[in-house]
């Protein structure tokens, strides 16, 4: 008999709205991460009201998904007004968990929300196993570990810890240790650890010695500016060590992303773990996992902290070295199986003669050629321009794959 | 009582600092403390402290690193170390080295600084619930805040008054990864090179940049100097002032000092005017690096400014 691992890791999948909820559910996630109106880092993502999150609750509770609500700001004078009222409304709304940085807020969560469970968010950028249980002692059930922390450093700490252990997989990544960077603060007056960050570390900048006051030395200027920018990170190549350490969670990066990339790497990350687990001495990475998540890429991947110190690979420095070649054209509505037309509402440009590829959860794939469009009126066209029409096109039916 | 900390580069240094008449002495190693002018080892450290501790003044040891495992395992041996000593008191932010200090009750007093995350009252007072005999305020309070703030604190809250503002730390080594993706200048990005970056379309912005063991930093393009403003720190009861020569080296420091150590004296003998502010300002600024330049920072700015 083979061996088979039943205590799997979640996949843990950002959910901007509540459609991206729904997706990141229907396409595999064990669980999502939220924003409220307050208290979070994403104050630019269209975050959930309590209305939201008691719908977005019920629904994945239905799929045995948990919702977790991020309030990791680092607050300061007057902003945790009213914060033991919102803890104890989320605790009361069946939210899983809530996601927090700052000690006061951690403080106002145990102490006035008792019942609700906290997490501590990566901001803080927890990095060794004595950091972990002061606050497992302080009443968290989870820590999110730094972006810093390799697979070795997480085998040892799991030597010295029973606490959870979250740790992000994919996405976008500060440069920097999260919270210990306030360049937005001091180059554009938007403070970074209140959901203000201005991503200043991916500007071009000139690097430069000074001995006097405007005196330049420009000998080390070069063609390419100095930046700080790091590509995103993708640990699809190596969940079998991430499973192996006992990784209670793992964590995708993205509460701004599309309802594309949502569903793509619930999809990939959920086959990945689901295959590993089933049968791990005899897994195999799918070159079309990868390649899924190279077609929602924004920029080049790589690994981070997980195997040693990043180098210069690892940072966007000249030209971009892969681009995705994939765009997201839009969201099928319905398909009628007998008249095999499918019913779909753009989100990109696209027409007759292009190939598209629809996809769905489970893994399920199926590229064709457009050769018809309808609008909604049934007039033919050639293209659909416009964001949020509504065409129909011939899609024929695939008999050994249940695509829609 | 207000109390002056200051920021030896050398054994030399800090005699002429605690000559001078300052209060406390802040410094460390590298491997345990973060942006230091100097890394002090054990030799020198116990030689500093042997020579505060005569002078009947205090000093405070920098432990308030970012650790990874491979470091946290040394850092009870260090803590029992500067117990000793019987240094009087330690800078810390990370969590797990105030876990080592409470379950081992080393008998240590310590400031919470978590660098540019310490920002409120009720986060300096938890750490207070948890034995802190004080903090260190990040300089993104602005003084509209620090008039809630200082208040409500629980435990005295330690203001830079001079000195340069870190704004950011990564783990990883940024200016050796452009040297090596442009493949030139890669003989040096330690702080002593003295590298800058300025801002696209701010050419007039200077932001010191240097990797070290903790990774690379970065600090804000003009200096602190809150010469102009200690009356509101007296006003407020922040009283313990910093001053950090990072990037002040030599005797113009240990000048600076004494100008501090002046104003001190004028508030304690009530004698603090605006003339005397703008006295030592003046003073201040003619012994400024030539390549420094310092403002308030966000002491004036209306905290609603701030998206």
């Amino acid at each position: 008999m083979s061996r088979v691992i039943t205590n799997k890791p979640e996949v843990l999948v950002p959910a901007g709205t509540p459609e991206k909820l729904k997706v990141a559910i229907d396409y595999g996630a064990d669980a999502v991460y939220i924003g409220g109106e307050a208290y979070g880092l994403r104050t630019r993502a269209a975050n959930f009201s309590y209305d939201d999150m008691a719908v977005g609750v019920a629904y994945a509770h239905e799929h045995d998904a948990k919702v977790y609500v991020t309030a990791n700001i680092v607050a300061h004078e007057g902003n945790t007004d009213g914060a033991g009222e919102f803890f104890r409304t989320l605790r009361d709304i069946g939210i899983d968990a809530a996601i927090v940085s700052d000690p006061a807020l951690i403080e106002i969560a145990i102490t006035e929300a008792p019942g609700l469970a906290v997490h501590l968010s990566t901001q803080a950028s927890a990095a060794n196993y004595e950091t972990l249980n002061f606050w497992q002692k302080e009443g968290l059930e989870r820590i999110v570990l730094g972006r810093e922390v390799g697979i070795a450093e997480i085998n040892e700490m799991q030597k010295h810890t029973d606490v959870e252990i979250e740790a992000f997989i994919h996405g976008a990544m500060c440069i920097g240790y999260s919270g210990r960077c306030t360049l937005s603060n001091h180059m554009s007056q938007r403070d970074a650890n209140r959901g203000g960050c201005a991503q200043n570390c991916r500007w071009k900048y000139d690097l430069f010695e000074m001995p006097t006051l405007g005196d330049q030395d420009s000998e080390i200027k070069a063609d390419e500016a100095f930046s700080m920018s790091a590509v995103d990170m993708c640990m699809i190549e190596h969940i079998p060590d991430l499973v192996e350490a006992g990784v209670n969670s793992l964590k995708i990066e993205g509460r701004m992303k599309t309802v594309h990339y949502v569903s793509t790497v619930a999809n990939v990350y959920r086959k990945a773990v689901d295959s590993y687990c089933a049968d791990p001495d005899n897994y195999e990475l799918k070159p079309e996992w990868v390649d899924e998540l190279w077609k929602i890429a924004q920029r080049e991947m790589s690994t981070g902290f997980y195997y040693g110190v990043p180098d210069q690979d690892d940072e966007l420095f000249g030209k971009r070295r892969k681009r995705p070649q994939y765009t997201f054209i839009g969201e099928v509505l319905a398909y009628d199986a007998e008249q095999q037309i499918v019913t779909v509402q753009q989100r990109n440009n696209f027409g007759v003669a292009d190939t598209v590829e629809f996809y769905g959860p489970s893994f399920r794939h199926h590229q064709q050629v457009v050769a018809d469009m309808w609008d909604d009126e049934g007039q033919a066209i050639d293209r659909a321009p416009h964001a949020m029409q509504i065409i129909t096109f011939t899609a024929p039916h695939q008999s050994n794959q249940e695509i829609f | 009582m207000i109390e002056i900390v200051a920021t030896p580069e050398s054994v030399a240094q800090a005699k002429a600092l605690l000559a001078l008449g300052v209060d406390n002495l802040y410094l460390g190693e590298d491997y345990f403390g973060l942006r230091l002018p100097h890394s002090f080892e054990r030799a020198e450290l116990t030689e500093v402290v042997a020579l505060a501790h005569a002078a009947g003044k205090k000093v405070t040891v920098a432990v308030n690193a970012i650790f990874h495992n491979d470091r946290i395992v040394h850092v009870l041996d260090y803590l029992q170390f500067l117990a000793s000593l019987k240094v009087d008191q330690i800078t810390v932010g990370d969590a797990g080295a105030i876990n080592l200090l409470l379950e081992n009750q080393v008998p240590l007093a310590y400031l919470y600084d978590a660098s540019v995350t310490v920002t409120s009252a009720r986060q300096i007072n938890f750490w207070a619930k948890h034995q802190a005999q004080g903090a260190v305020i990040a300089q993104e309070v602005p003084y509209e805040e620090l008039k809630m703030l200082a208040p409500a604190l629980q435990v005295p809250g330690e203001m830079l008054v001079f000195g340069a503002t870190a704004i950011h730390q990564s783990g990883r080594p940024l200016v050796d990864n452009y040297f090596d993706f442009v493949k030139a200048h890669q003989e040096k990005s330690d702080r002593k090179r003295g590298l800058f970056i300025s801002a696209p379309r701010k050419p007039e912005t200077h932001y010191s940049i240097y990797e070290d063991r903790n990774g690379t930093h970065v600090f804000a393009s003009n200096d602190i100097d809150l010469m102009p403003r200690l009356d509101k720190l007296v006003e407020l009861g922040l009283n313990r002032w910093k001053l950090d020569g990072i990037f002040c080296p030599g005797d113009d420091y240990v000048t600076i000092t004494g100008l501090f150590i002046q104003a001190k004296n004028a508030f304690e003998n009530q004698q603090w005017t605006s003339a005397l502010a703008a006295d030592l300002d003046a003073q201040l600024h003619a012994l400024l690096p030539k390549n420094r330049e310092v403002d308030t920072g966000f002491f004036d700015i209306d905290p609603s400014e701030v998206q």
